[in-house]
């Protein structure tokens, strides 16, 4: 634990400052250019792009595994953006958060649409991290993302898993169900006790 | 208790992932007017985003800001769009024939000399196979009128840096000029002036001959309406529409908008 946070401050710069040009002011810069992005600039836009688009494509390409697909829903995704930046509310999200949001989100609709080959989770699941220091090393935002690791930690290791996974990885209930060899019933269950458990020790 | 209770595992489960494709649709529709549901699906993705930190950040592939800058180009002139355009609906004179596309700001807007300007016309950029001649230009670029009717076309060579403008519906004006712009990362911010179109709406094959053929596939097109002889001003002062340059492969020609 010591070390983790001993670490962590030089981490979390690296982790912010991969996806973009202009490193130490990325973060800070993102809500300007979403403004920007909102009244049609597209030199704005093109900013935008450069500082996030690895970020959102990572995060899809990781539910979805192939590039095709993938450039279907960032490209998607960033014309959404576009669309919507004036709704944008830095009250009510973080940029970074509501962009990955709509990535997520399109992500996983297009997998509902279109789901998998059902062999892949299996593969999926060694690629996986299993949590501990290594999942710690690219904390962005440090305070946060602590309290849910410490949350998740305290969650039974089953379910922990399974947050995960249908998080980071897009599995339905149906996928959690046959790796996990429980009725989709029980998964639900399992879920919803994870998620208020979660809830709960967030809770300031 | 028991209603908020499920409403906010129905939120959390939206953000996980876990809800199958039409409980996920029916969500989605109904976050839209039910706020006390929104606010929790931004609560939860609030107290969730942090696992996201350890996802692997993967630049995606070097055409995909073009492709998406060409899908948001051509939703800005659909008709039915309705973010927040204004239109231009006269179409009774012979400027009309281009100022008669709806109202956009977007690729150009940032250049110095049109930050005032006050409509500036983008065009949706059509493929069009070349058919009719035998030996096609391997690039074109349409200025597009509205959105059938193209309102110029721009072929170039890249091997001789030769180019073609003509006319496809569009006319002499009387007292205006047409005049073709390029713009380009390696050019800097503002358009350039590439020539002003002679009396019968087209240029000299050779005036592109002083650009690299690598900067002339990346670059965008724009003609803009300016007084007799050009722009004054070095950079575009009218209605401009603009286009990029296609391949006028088999490939190319599927991806027709």
């Amino acid at each position: 634990m010591s070390d983790a946070s001993r670490r962590s401050p030089r981490r979390s710069s690296i982790a912010a400052d991969d996806a973009s040009a202009a490193p130490s002011t990325a973060g800070e810069r993102l809500p300007e250019l979403l403004r920007r992005v909102a009244q049609r600039d597209r030199r704005a836009f093109e900013q935008l792009y450069a500082a996030t688009s690895a970020k959102l494509y990572g995060t899809v390409l990781r539910i979805l595994k192939e590039r095709g697909r993938a450039d279907d829903v960032v490209q998607e995704a960033y014309v959404t953006i576009w669309q919507k930046a004036a709704q944008f509310d830095t009250g009510r999200a973080s940029p970074i958060a509501w962009m990955v949001a709509i990535a997520r989100h399109a992500a996983i609709d297009e997998l509902r649409r279109q789901p998998r080959a059902p062999h892949e989770p299996e593969e999926t699941l060694a690629h996986t991290p299993a949590g501990g220091p290594s999942a710690r090393e690219h904390l962005e935002h440090e305070q946060d993302a602590k309290r849910l690791h410490a949350c998740l930690e305290a969650l039974e290791a089953e379910r922990r898993d399974m947050v995960r996974l249908a998080y980071l990885d897009g599995w339905s209930r149906a996928d959690l169900a046959t790796h996990f060899e429980q009725p989709v019933n029980t998964v639900k269950t399992w879920l919803h006790r994870a998620l208020k458990q979660l809830k709960g020790c967030l809770a300031p | 208790m028991t209603d908020h209770d499920d409403i906010d595992m129905l939120a959390a489960e939206y953000v996980l992932g876990t809800l199958d494709a039409e409980e996920r649709a029916e969500v989605a529709r109904r976050r839209r007017h039910d706020a006390d549901l929104d606010a929790r699906i931004l609560a939860w993705e609030a107290r969730l985003a942090p696992l996201g930190d350890e996802v692997e950040t993967i630049a995606p592939g070097p055409d995909l800001l073009v492709r998406i800058e060409r899908r948001i180009d051509a939703l800005e002139t659909q008709p039915d769009d309705t973010t927040d355009d204004r239109r231009e609906t006269g179409n009774t004179d012979g400027t009309a024939q281009v100022i008669a596309l709806r109202r956009r700001l977007g690729f150009w807007r940032g250049c110095a000399g049109l930050a005032t300007a006050a409509a500036l016309i983008l065009a949706v950029v059509l493929i069009v196979p070349f058919n009719e001649t035998p030996n096609a230009p391997p690039l074109v670029a349409v200025f597009q009128q509205d959105d059938q009717q193209p309102a110029f076309m721009l072929s170039v060579d890249l091997d001789s840096r030769r180019l073609n403008v003509r006319p496809v519906t569009a006319k002499p004006l009387p007292d205006r000029s047409y005049q073709l712009w390029i713009k380009a990362e390696a050019l800097g911010s503002n358009p350039r002036s590439v020539g002003v179109l002679n009396d019968n709406l087209s240029l000299p094959a050779d005036a592109l001959s002083d650009y690299d053929p690598e900067l002339l596939k990346q670059a965008t097109f724009g003609i803009s309406i300016e007084p007799p002889g050009g722009s004054p001003t070095g950079q575009p002062t009218g209605p401009a529409i603009h286009g990029y340059l296609y391949a006028t492969d088999q490939d190319a020609v599927s991806q027709h908008l």
